[in-house]
């Protein structure tokens, strides 16, 4: 076969969104190049540590039983932290609904799959420019060399230099985008399963507020792993540039993750642990806002990060289910697309419809409000003082314990915010988590 | 062996790179073009890896301990600074993330 | 002209941490990577090859892993790739090393054609004995320079190698083949190409394996039974936590005075010199 020879469909990036177009439009036997910049798939790949596996059967129906996972949740927790004290909820599910693992390790895992069932996984190189002529896509460009393929799957992630370049999309705004920044601490599983209280196998996801983050808008996450454990912080970046700029934010964000490891809260839960690897990367805030002017153009399609498909909650983030499932829409809509003629502008118009007909898009819609909560300081700083302070009223008293209504309407009155304030914003956020 | 002994110190920032792997390449794919007008204090304290620092009142950029993020890209204009990715896989190589 | 590329798969020493509590090393999980001083190696031949026309074959002895390595190689532009893997040339020294690639070398000779360059990287990150260009060479018995910077091909079968040493550079015309050990930083690499890359992964015979199956040779000559490279003793060195400090005086004097208060420790002295070289 020479180099220059035509593909059915050239993927850019062997992320998850990538992987699981390659894997199915491979298997339905369509000539199929992955394009990946990293050394290995996988190597350039951190997430905070959970996936949801449903989305993910949807296209490996063999995932529990090959999938390199390392716990399936079976606790989740909820920690509203401030100061010395801390406030946390925990909830014990009743099935196998997520798990933990290494992004870097699941990604592999799908690149493999795709591999096996024909796709060509090309690593070690980056994509420079999508190749377009008359508003249709040819192909892809590295350096000096240009490939061709019928159609070209946009799976760069969130960094979009392709897309910004084919003026898809425009260049990202602080608002709409988290920086998440974690550690990996290593620790034998029989401590983590003790000190956690699990059983083999069982994890634990553990959404983290308050002032871990100073008090600036973002949280914490813990994920156990087989035998290490993940923490970190995500900090909305244009809340967070603002803080550093105003001289609120006074130490480097790894100080920030430092004091979360250290925090006495959290800390004898990993005394013994040694931090095995540290890193960065963004996470998308606002998907909706991050969505292309058009998911689609002739001979183009885009999923994943890059399409702006990640659901934040507020206390999960969805990524990496709804990553592969644009890559499955995406595969779908092009077998359709080549049985109708070829991937023209008319006929990949179906992505689209799938993807608003998908879940993905319910869920952006659904939770599209949660960034006014994110922007608000509210929810990081006189929320969680007036709540720690209301608990501290009930659970420290010597003698008399208030009433839940009176420790509440105290503690706002000592921290000086209007009880109705509160109830009006708890009414809002309510609506919109 | 690891050893049961407390880890509980604060680990500088020089130190947690230790703990990651690069490939470094010899190029550098991180710019800083023109520094007027940058959001200097954040690029320092928000790049997670530390690679912006002053000397003086210089803006100094070490792409060498760079994850390839993007959180300086966004932060800035491209006329301020040049950004890429590495070439041929080099760069951060995660392994537990 | 048929240049072979000798390059090692190491691990990335630059992310091999001490553990101060066990008193060793932490390999655990350290990717590895192509010795970095391999790549001006390949480049030189690369170089070569794109002058004069020819064919660059890169050759490693090594775990099987190593075909990511022999992967970028190809990536980078080299035509053909030879793996040399069995489990009996395990455990080898630098001498059962060179002997396998040395014969690696005739086999390569009886498979493709007469090789006219043997190119190394100057040495490993990883253990830094700049033997093997040496030793294959001897095995050859063919002439060796090393601390190479520049190759000129003269066109008789001779070429001139141009090597740069600490106060001097030297020109050599040597007769082909020959073996060369190429300086660190001689060349940047070039980066890997999309073509190149895709071109390797597209035809399965570009990288070849080779097993003493088909070197056959005498398993007494190679692997641990081959080398009589004793380790003695090996002192893991604790590492130093590193210690910065600034000082930003107005003048470059006090700074001098400063650093020399710092290095010296003997107070006698640090006057004399301070006084010597700045007059107090």
């Amino acid at each position: 076969m020479n180099v220059t020879s035509k593909f059915d469909i050239i993927v850019v990036g062997a992320g998850p969104a990538g992987c699981a177009s390659a894997y199915l439009l491979a298997k339905a036997g369509f000539k199929v190049l992955v394009l990946e910049r990293g050394r290995g798939a996988g190597s350039k790949e951190l997430w905070g540590g959970k996936a949801y596996a449903q989305p993910l059967r949807e296209v490996w129906p063999e995932l529990d039983k090959e999938a390199p996972i390392h716990r399936w949740v079976s606790k989740e927790r909820f920690s509203l932290v401030w100061g010395e004290r801390a406030l946390t909820i925990e909830y014990k599910l009743g099935r196998k609904v997520a798990f933990t693992t290494y992004l870097t390790e699941l990604v592999n895992w799908m690149a493999r799959k795709a591999e096996n069932a024909g796709a060509i996984i090309v690593d070690e190189v980056r994509v420079d420019e999508i190749v377009v002529k008359e508003g249709r896509v040819l192909g892809v460009k590295s350096g000096g060399d240009t490939v061709y393929a019928d159609a070209v799957i946009d799976a760069e992630g969130v960094n979009r230099l392709l897309l910004e370049k084919l003026g898809l999309v425009e260049k990202l705004n602080p608002d709409h985008i988290a920086l998440g920044v974690k550690e990996v601490l290593s620790l034998n599983p029989n401590l983590i399963e003790e000190r956690f209280m699990l059983g083999k196998d069982e994890g634990l996801a553990w959404f983290v507020t308050g002032d871990v983050t100073l008090g600036l808008p973002g949280g914490g996450f813990i994920y156990t792993m087989r035998d290490s454990i993940s923490i970190g912080l995500v900090l909305p970046i244009g809340p967070a540039a603002k803080a550093a700029e105003a001289g609120l934010l006074k130490e480097h964000v790894s100080s920030l993750v430092e004091a979360f490891r250290l925090h006495p809260y959290f800390r004898n839960l990993w005394r013994e642990a040694d931090v095995i690897e540290y890193g960065g990367r963004m996470t998308i805030e606002a998907g909706l806002k991050l969505m292309p002017r058009k998911l689609y153009m002739n001979g183009l399609l885009v999923v994943g990060d890059a399409a702006g498909f990640l659901v934040n909650t507020g206390y999960t983030i969805r990524g990496v289910d709804t990553a592969v499932t644009s890559g499955k829409l995406a595969a779908e809509a092009l077998i359709e697309a080549f049985n109708n003629g070829g991937p023209t502008e008319e006929n990949l118009k179906s992505y689209e419809e799938k993807v608003k007909k998908s879940y993905i898009y319910r869920e952006l819609k659904n939770h599209s409000s949660i960034g006014d909560v994110m922007s608000d300081p509210f929810f990081f700083q006189k929320l969680p003082q007036v709540a720690i302070r209301a608990a501290s009223k009930l659970f420290e008293a010597d003698y008399e314990e208030p009433k839940l209504i009176r420790s509440f309407l105290d503690a706002a009155r000592e921290e000086d915010v209007s009880s109705l304030k509160i109830i009006y914003k708890l009414g809002r956020v309510v609506g919109k988590l | 062996m690891s050893s049961q002994a407390s880890r509980l110190k604060v680990i500088k920032l020089g130190e947690l790179l230790q703990r990651s792997i690069w490939d470094v390449d010899e190029e550098r794919h991180i710019e800083v073009l023109k520094q007027e007008g940058l959001r200097v204090k954040a690029l320092i304290l928000l790049c997670p890896m530390g690679c912006y620092s002053l000397a003086g009142d210089k803006l100094i950029m070490s792409y060498e301990g760079c994850v390839e993020c993007g959180t300086c890209r966004v932060l800035s204009g491209s006329d301020q600074i040049r950004w890429e990715y590495p070439k041929s896989g080099r760069g951060i190589q995660y392994r537990y993330m | 002209m048929r240049i072979a590329v000798g390059i090692k798969w190491v691990p990335n020493t630059q992310a091999v941490r001490f553990d101060p509590e066990t008193g060793t090393l932490i390999r655990k999980g350290i990717p590895s990577i192509v010795n970095p001083h391999d790549l001006p190696a390949i480049e030189m031949a690369l170089r070569l090859r794109d002058a004069v026309g020819g064919e660059v074959i890169a050759f490693t002895m090594a775990p099987p892993p190593a075909v990511k390595g022999l992967e970028l190689a190809l990536g980078m532009g080299v035509d053909r790739a030879i793996l040399i893997t069995d489990r009996v040339f395990a455990g080898a020294d630098t001498l059962a090393t060179s002997y396998v690639l040395a014969n690696a070398i005739s086999k390569v000779e009886r498979e493709y054609g007469k090789v006219d360059l043997v190119v190394f990287g100057q040495e490993t990150i990883d253990s830094s004995t700049a033997h093997i260009p040496g030793q294959v060479a001897s095995w050859l018995d063919w002439p060796y320079v090393y601390y190479v910077k520049d190759i000129q091909v003269l066109g008789d079968g001779r070429i001139r190698v141009v090597r740069e040493l600490e106060d001097y550079i030297e020109e050599y015309e040597i007769e082909l083949p020959a073996v060369l050990g190429i300086a660190v930083r001689a060349l940047k690499p070039r980066p890997v190409s999309l073509y190149n890359k895709l071109r390797a992964k597209l035809n399965k015979d570009t990288i070849v394996v080779w097993g003493n199956s088909e070197l056959k040779l005498d398993p007494r000559c190679v692997g641990l039974k081959g080398s009589p490279t004793i380790v003695a003793k090996t002192i893991d060195m604790p590492e130093v936590p590193r210690k910065k400090e600034v000082y930003k005086p107005r003048d470059p004097r006090d700074a001098a005075r400063w650093i020399v208060s710092k290095i010296v420790e003997d107070e006698k002295l640090r006057e004399l010199l301070v006084k010597k070289l700045w007059g107090g």
